[in-house]
């Protein structure tokens, strides 16, 4: 795995004031991703995720500390500059899409690609590419009203990759959408992480779409109170519990024997076998850690 | 909203046309007048020393000058636009003697004068103070009319000269010292002493009889030899042939006969004791001297004076009457396009505002996702400004349908007229419909609009821009 520290946030404080009151979002945050993580931010309302996404994602600046994105500090940055890094280092993903509706598929993901330097025909190529990737070829043409909403929330995935960005920021970007359509979602950001190496980071308080990262962080009151893995290691061929080595066909650790795996006895038709599938994991991970 | 200026654009303009047609008209007139004025003055300051003897008790006026209406041929026409018609004045016949009018040929024509026996009235000659004495004979010929009695019952029969026979007695004394002749040949030469035979024309005359100098042109079945020809000039001797007195008198059988005797005294200040000698020896006789002849002139100069003027300020008044409701009209149309222009611009910025409110989320995303706050800002400019270029095209539809419905409406109508000579002579309707949109127009208006648009979007885009990328968050 290549160790490169993508995003290093160090000693981060945001205090946000409230008349004469302040209140603090952020104390004393640090964290480190590394280039090709898959990260998962957890927590109740009101601990501080969005702020901590708002701030790494350049559109809050933290009251104290540092934000290291690219071993550039976007804390120090003006507007000025703070847009291109943005446009250039950052790819969100909103819970309600934030498509533009009057432009389709492809227009919307060639959005971002604006004011690079990038021609119209090559940015429309790269546009469709993206929408390939995310499983929607074909539908290139085609306006945010008649895409199902797992089909928008997959545009919106491709509009954020179209800069090749350091790190895909992803808020809730489960939270409207259905079962059958949270799971694609999940499932599509797994194989990006897997597949492309991209860096993800997704803000959610759904355990189960947690539970899919490589590494889960809980936020309680703008710390970071707890860490754990997630069973998406296992994809990468690492025990998420030992750390060990896992052969691609093993279902337990060889090291440790614990269940890596779950073999699959019949395939998931249905959307409640994935939820009881989904759970189960969930809470064996619990257990265990 | 573009209608009204339309519409005062065309108003203004027919009133300037009006008001510039008035005053080419009335300028004409004037100098029309006052040239003609000026001729007759320098024609009777060159006789000062001439006194006019004739048997005319019923003509008193020494010169037929007509104020009628054909005289005055001024009648501009009705305005619309067009330039003023054609513009000839000839006010009126100022003639030495009797002069037959070009119309009213019976009331001062050829036969006004009764012919005088010449040996009868030869003593003239003998009054103390008289240098010569020039008896002429004018015969008018012409063709009878029947004109309906315009007061009703019956007809009448009317001459109308056609030409004036002027018989001058070409002895070289007369011909040499005195202003016996007309002085302005146009071609040929001038009547010689001695001259018999011969004819000088008026141009009236070579165009009536079709002739030219050096022909041969026949006169009442007598053959004469034209010998020139004479402009026409302030004194009326457009119809006059002259020739020589005995040919004229045996053309016409007045042989032996004048109607008129031009008496020459020797000093200017001698003329009104001759004059009351002439009237002492031959009561009979109507006499009149060059400055009673200028008098008349001048009280006729004066009337037509005062009658242009009182024209001329009538119609100004009317003008400027015109004028000014349409000012104050052009200023309510410009008082309602001011407020217009302040409505549109807060109604793109509400419009603008509320847009920039609706969309927070969507330009938070294009924060979010690296728009800058320029193009953002810029966006939403274009936006504003495409609208309002948008509405500006709705507008000229509109507007090119509804301006001259509207200006007819909402400008009021000029109709000046004036008399002149009793001829209503100038008269002008507003021509409304004429309210249309010019190119320059459309280009201000585009420019308004986008002017608007920009100034209205202004503020608008400027929230945009400011917009925060974290709206994009907002879950609603």
């Amino acid at each position: 795995m290549n160790s490169e520290a993508v995003l290093k946030i160090e000693n981060v404080t945001k205090t946000y004031s409230l008349g004469k009151r302040s209140v603090p979002a952020l104390s004393n945050l640090n964290l480190q991703v590394k280039k090709g993580e898959f990260v998962a931010i957890m927590g109740p309302s009101g601990s501080g995720k969005t702020t901590l996404l708002n701030v790494i994602g350049c559109i809050d600046k933290p009251t104290s500390g540092k934000v290291l994105l690219d071993n550039v500090d976007v804390a120090e940055l003006a507007e000025g500059e703070l847009y291109k890094i943005r446009r250039n280092k950052i790819g969100f993903v909103f819970q309600s899409f934030n498509l533009l509706p009057y432009l389709n598929a492809r227009e919307n993901v060639e959005l971002p690609m604006e004011n690079n330097s990038k021609s119209k025909a090559e940015r429309s190529i790269k546009a469709k590419e993206l929408l390939a990737t995310v499983g929607l070829s074909g539908r290139e043409e085609h306006r945010p009203q008649r895409l199902s909403q797992g089909e928008q929330q997959r545009v919106a995935i491709a509009r954020a990759l179209a800069n090749d960005p350091a790190i895909i920021l992803a808020d809730e970007p489960t939270g409207n959408l259905d079962i059958k359509n949270k799971h694609e979602i999940v499932k599509l950001l797994a194989n990006l992480n897997l597949n492309n190496g991209t860096t993800i980071i997704v803000v959610t308080h759904d355990s189960q779409v947690a539970a899919h990262t490589e590494r889960m962080l809980f936020l309680t009151d703008g710390k970071i109170i707890r860490e754990k893995e997630g069973l998406h290691l296992a994809k990468k061929n690492i025990c998420p519990y030992c750390k060990g080595k896992l052969q691609p066909t093993d279902e337990n650790c060889p090291n440790c024997g614990k269940t890596v795996r779950f073999k699959k006895k019949v395939p998931p038709a249905k959307d409640k076998h994935d939820e009881t599938l989904a759970m189960s994991q969930t809470k064996h991970c619990d257990k265990e850690v | 909203m573009i209608s009204i200026p339309a519409g005062i654009a065309a108003n203004q303009k027919t009133t300037q046309t009006l008001t510039n047609n008035l005053s080419d008209a009335i300028a004409q007139t004037q100098q029309s007048l006052n040239r003609t004025i000026a001729q007759t003055e320098e024609s009777i300051n060159q006789t000062l020393t001439q006194i006019d003897c004739s048997l005319t008790p019923s003509a008193p006026q020494g010169f037929g000058f007509s104020p009628d209406i054909g005289n005055f041929s001024g009648q501009i026409g009705q305005f619309g636009g067009s330039p003023p018609a054609d513009f000839n004045f000839t006010p009126g016949q100022f003639g030495r003697g009797s002069t037959p009018g070009e119309f009213g040929a019976g009331a001062f024509g050829g036969g006004g004068s009764n012919p005088m026996n010449q040996t009868y009235y030869a003593d003239i000659a003998d009054v103390a103070g008289v240098t010569a004495v020039a008896p002429v004979l004018q015969a008018s010929e012409g063709h009878n009319v029947t004109v309906d009695n315009p007061f009703g019952g019956r007809t009448f029969a009317r001459m109308i000269a056609d030409y004036v026979i002027e018989g001058i007695p070409l002895t070289s004394n007369l011909v040499d010292n005195y202003p016996i002749l007309p002085t302005n040949i146009t071609s040929g030469r001038n009547l010689q002493a001695g001259d018999v035979g011969k004819v000088l024309l008026s141009e009236n005359n070579s165009a009536l009889f079709g002739a030219a100098v050096g022909s041969t042109v026949s006169i009442l079945g007598e053959d004469f030899e034209v010998v020139g020809i004479h402009g026409s000039s302030g004194v009326s001797d457009r119809l006059i042939l002259y020739m020589n007195l005995s040919d004229a008198q045996a053309l016409t059988n007045n042989t032996g006969y004048v109607t008129t005797l031009h008496v020459y005294v020797n000093d200017a200040t001698e003329v009104t004791n001759v004059a009351s000698a002439v009237s002492v020896l031959h009561p009979e006789l109507d006499v009149t001297t060059a400055q009673e002849r200028l008098e008349q002139l001048q009280n006729l100069q004066s009337t037509y004076q005062t009658q242009l003027e009182n024209a001329q300020s009538t119609y100004e008044s009317q003008v400027q009457n015109a004028q000014a409701t349409m000012n104050q009209t052009n200023m309510q149309a410009f008082q309602e396009i001011g407020v217009a222009v302040v409505a549109t611009s807060l109604i793109v910025l509400f419009v603008m505002l509320y847009t920039v409110r609706e969309r927070t989320k969507e330009i938070g995303t294009l924060k979010a996702i690296g728009f800058s706050n320029r193009s953002v800002m810029s966006q939403f400019m274009l936006e504003g400004v495409l609208l309002s270029l948008l509405a500006g095209v709705v507008a000229i539809v509109i507007g090119s349908v509804a301006a001259p419905l509207l200006s007819s409406v909402l400008l009021p109508s000029v109709s000046p007229v004036a008399n002149l000579f009793g001829v209503r002579a100038v008269t002008a309707t507003t021509p409304t419909a004429a309210a249309s949109l010019s190119p320059e127009l459309m280009v201000t208006t585009f420019g308004v609009a986008v002017l608007l648009g920009a100034v209205g979007s202004l503020y608008p885009a400027w929230r945009a821009a400011k917009t925060r990328p974290a709206e994009a968050m907002r879950y609603e």
